[in-house]
């Protein structure tokens, strides 16, 4: 026993001296006031610090709104089009847009910000030898002139009625940042500065002192990468972390340190229906009756999500208000597929619903629960869970001719306020993602386009509607949320684009250490 | 022993080259890197012109020999997701991987033959029970589980260590314990059984019957007989380590190959996977070669040629 408690505490000294001389975890000399640095936890590396990069959100939620700033944001409240860089702006004629930009802006690198800074950054972001994310938000060439140094124009050979919104994409970089390579040291307007980025590990940022807004309270930024989230939750809950994005709702806690935000995201079903049994309406309607969505979605999705009727969220201009889907009606469901059935549909085909393991945390078992639902009602379907390139391969067009009948699930964000950036890829004819052959949407898509404001709103719920009611192709399920946990000490107010967007400047402090 | 060094590292290259063709087919066999850097619904014309950039337009054949013929030059191109040499990325984070795995395969080596010999001199009692209980309860531990119940009781609960990276020593401390969870009960367990073994043999009685103080008997006369397998066993788990490593990156952050590896095969980002591999398979036959000539070393009946 004796030579056992001897090892033993040995044991106990080697650790507690390592610990003593590792000086704790990361809480110990925490600097007091109320301004000090912010550690972020997130779940991976950014690929790239570019700022024509920012599409993606692994990347944006480091520079965006951070380290870069474009000339209009999307106000995350209600989605409508805000200046940022840009006092104001208006249409000159149908295919011209002149943006009055703020005067007395510099960059982190002393360069001003003028027109002629800003038609060069979006210049740039354009050239496809680039291959810039951001270059998919601009359909169109677009022509950038700088009238004076606070007036930009921009022409566009076909009129683009959402224009502001698409250049709330162009995140502005300093005319120093090479044309012809991509960037790993960004430099723009916003209120913190590149500092270093040391792969794998992490990357600082600092407070841009002469920032032309309200100085942030964050001294300086380090981002970590933690790939598991409840080592996340974990780095939060010791102060190791001021905030940990993207945690598991098994991390979440009840007190006020979880946050929960809706991300514009939707999780719903598509059908493919040129193939039977989809290529009839009463059986892909019989699906959407068969999917007990609010059971399901309450008891296996508890924070994660909340069922919904419609593709998009209330924030997107498509949204019909007050629309409600298929209401869960097995009886019904049955009715339906055995009338289809009586006019000869193969109704007994068997068919995929083709999931990945990473469309969310938990998408598992809501899809194990959603077959169920299928298979009560009498639908022959098998789950395929696939990894994120061979699900790509099913969702986009063109589809394989030897394609088994497939239901997608999906998972979709538009952050963006307009349903251009979901219905066309969904809806139209020859939409990417597309199984719908609809005249009717498409001409609704098609005057939608070049529509603007409340027009423009009236024709893509219009659309939406027509889909529900006379193509019912896509099942919504659940509009998806997010859960981040803050430290204790830091305050912080996650909105709707906080998953790509995750602006330091509104981080507070509520204790002084 | 030179025959035998030169016999070793031609048969390590083909090794190696083998297992460098399988990883190029298999990284391919995960899909085009095209569908992941791009946005959901971005244009054929953008996969076209990304999938030209990188090379994967070729036939596979094509991009086969490319890759052949850069391995051979030790180029293997550049990495789409870090933007610079793929084989500067892995030789890179083998570093921190090595220092690691020998602080934990160390450490492993001490705890084990101090447990393994406690146990064997205390054969069936008490002592010895409680050592082979959990030596084996650590070796069919699984790393993953350790690892975040580590994080939740050491630092969530107790706040005693950090929960990841590597900017402090006592951030060390999780992952080396970690990574000596199965070598530890392994190694335990040999020392045990070959201790006993050398504590039986004749020369160990005739040393004991002249008179030869216990602990000298059984560490230096016992021991050095036991060695043999407890160097075997410990060379087959500092291959095994890299293994554990990936463990560790993921769960800790530690910035080594594992997490390299993890990121590459997220990322798809075949030059880095090819990379790391080639830098794990040359650090594991160098291993190998070394743990050999220490065999050898340790007993001159094993000849070399």
């Amino acid at each position: 026993m004796t030579r056992k408690s001897l090892i033993a505490a040995g044991l106990a000294v080697v650790v507690v001296s390592a610990t003593a001389c590792g000086g704790g975890g990361g809480t110990a000399g925490a600097p007091t006031g109320s301004d000090r640095p912010v550690t972020v936890a997130i779940a991976v590396e950014p690929v790239s610090l570019d700022p024509c990069d920012t599409q993606d959100a692994t990347n944006a939620i480091v520079v965006r709104g951070n380290v870069t700033e474009s000339l209009t944001r999307i106000d995350p409240e209600n989605g409508t089009v805000v200046g940022l860089l840009a006092e104001s702006w208006e249409q000159k004629d149908p295919t011209t847009w002149v943006f009055t930009l703020k005067s007395g802006v510099t960059f982190q690198d002393g360069a001003p910000f003028d027109a002629t800074a800003a038609a060069t950054s979006i210049t740039r972001l354009l050239d496809p030898e680039l291959n810039c994310q951001n270059l998919d938000q601009f359909p169109q060439t677009m022509t950038l002139t700088a009238v004076d140094a606070t007036t930009l124009q921009v022409t566009t050979p076909e009129p683009d009625p959402i224009l502001p919104l698409r250049i709330s994409y162009a995140d502005i970089s300093s005319p120093n940042t090479p044309a012809d390579s991509k960037t790993s040291s960004p430099i723009g307007t916003g209120p913190f500065s590149f500092v270093s980025s040391s792969q794998g590990q992490s990357i600082q940022l600092k407070r841009n002192d002469s920032y032309w807004g309200d100085a942030p309270e964050a001294t300086a930024v380090t981002y970590l990468f933690r790939a598991e989230p409840s080592v996340r939750a974990g780095m939060a809950r010791t102060g190791e972390a001021s905030i940990a994005s993207a945690i598991a709702v098994q991390d979440a806690t009840d007190d006020d340190r979880t946050r929960e935000y809706n991300d514009n995201r939707v999780f719903f079903l598509r059908t493919q229906t040129d193939r039977a049994p989809f290529d009839d309406i009463r059986v892909r309607q019989a699906v959407a009756y068969a999917i007990d969505k609010n059971t399901i979605v309450q008891a296996l999705m508890e924070r994660s999500g909340t069922p919904t009727d419609q593709i998009i969220t209330s924030t997107v201009n498509g949204f019909v208000p007050g629309y409600t889907a298929p209401v869960f009606d097995p009886a019904k469901a049955k009715s339906l597929i055995a009338e289809a059935a009586a006019d000869g549909v193969a109704v007994t085909t068997e068919f995929d619903l083709v999931t990945r393991p990473d469309l969310f945390p938990g998408a598992d078992e809501v899809i194990q629960a959603i077959v169920q639902n299928l298979q009560q009602v009498g639908l022959n379907v098998k789950i395929v869970s696939l990894d994120t390139d061979a699900w790509l391969q099913l969702l986009r067009a063109p589809f394989p001719p030897d394609q088994r009948p497939t239901i997608v699930a999906i998972s979709h964000d538009n952050v963006s306020g307009d349903a251009s950036f979901t219905f066309p890829k969904y809806m139209a004819s020859d939409g990417t993602n597309s199984t719908i052959r609809s005249p009717e949407i498409d001409d609704l898509l098609a005057r939608a386009d070049v529509a603007g404001g409340e027009e423009r709103a009236a024709l893509y719920q219009q659309a939406n509607a027509f889909e529900q009611q006379e193509v019912a192709a896509m099942i919504p399920i659940a509009s998806q949320s997010k859960l981040m946990m803050l430290a204790e000490g830091i305050e912080y107010q996650p909105n709707s684009l906080s998953g790509v967007e995750l602006r330091i400047a509104d981080v507070h402090f509520t204790t002084d250490n | 022993m030179l025959p035998f060094l030169r016999r070793r590292v031609l048969s390590s290259v083909v090794t190696v080259l083998g297992v460098l063709v399988i990883v190029f087919f298999l990284a391919r066999l995960t899909g085009s890197p095209a569908s992941l850097y791009l946005p959901e619904g971005a244009s054929q014309e953008r996969y076209d012109q990304f999938n030209r950039q990188y090379g994967f337009d070729q036939p596979l054949w094509v991009q086969f020999l490319t890759f052949l013929k850069g391995a051979v030059q030790l180029d293997f191109g550049e990495s789409i997701w870090q933007q610079r040499p793929a084989l500067q990325a892995a030789v890179a984070a083998m570093g921190p991987t090595l220092e690691l795995s020998a602080v934990a395969l160390g450490l492993s080596i001490v705890v084990a033959v101090v447990l393994g010999s406690i146990a064997a001199t205390h054969r069936f009692r008490a002592a010895d029970r409680l050592i082979t209980l959990s030596s084996l309860t650590t070796a069919s531990i699984p790393d993953f589980w350790f690892a975040l119940v580590g994080v939740l009781i050491f630092a969530v609960n107790l706040r005693m260590l950090p929960t990841s990276g590597d900017a402090t020593a006592s951030a060390w401390i999780l992952p080396v314990l970690t990574l000596m969870l199965s070598p530890v009960g392994v190694l335990t367990q040999v020392v045990r059984g070959a201790m006993i073994e050398s504590l039986t043999s004749g020369y160990v009685q005739n040393a004991r019957a002249r008179g030869f103080a216990p602990a000298r008997l059984t560490y230096r006369h016992a021991l050095r007989n036991a060695a043999l397998p407890i160097i075997s066993v410990a060379g087959d788990k500092a291959a095994g380590m890299v293994n554990g490593a990936i463990i560790v990156g993921t769960v800790f952050a530690f910035p080594g190959i594992g997490t390299l590896i993890v990121g590459a095969v997220l990322n798809r980002d075949f030059a880095v996977i090819q990379a790391s591999v080639f830098v794990v398979g040359i650090a594991v036959v160098l291993l190998n070669i070394v743990v050999d000539l220490i065999y050898a070393i340790a007993d001159p009946r094993v000849r070399i040629s």
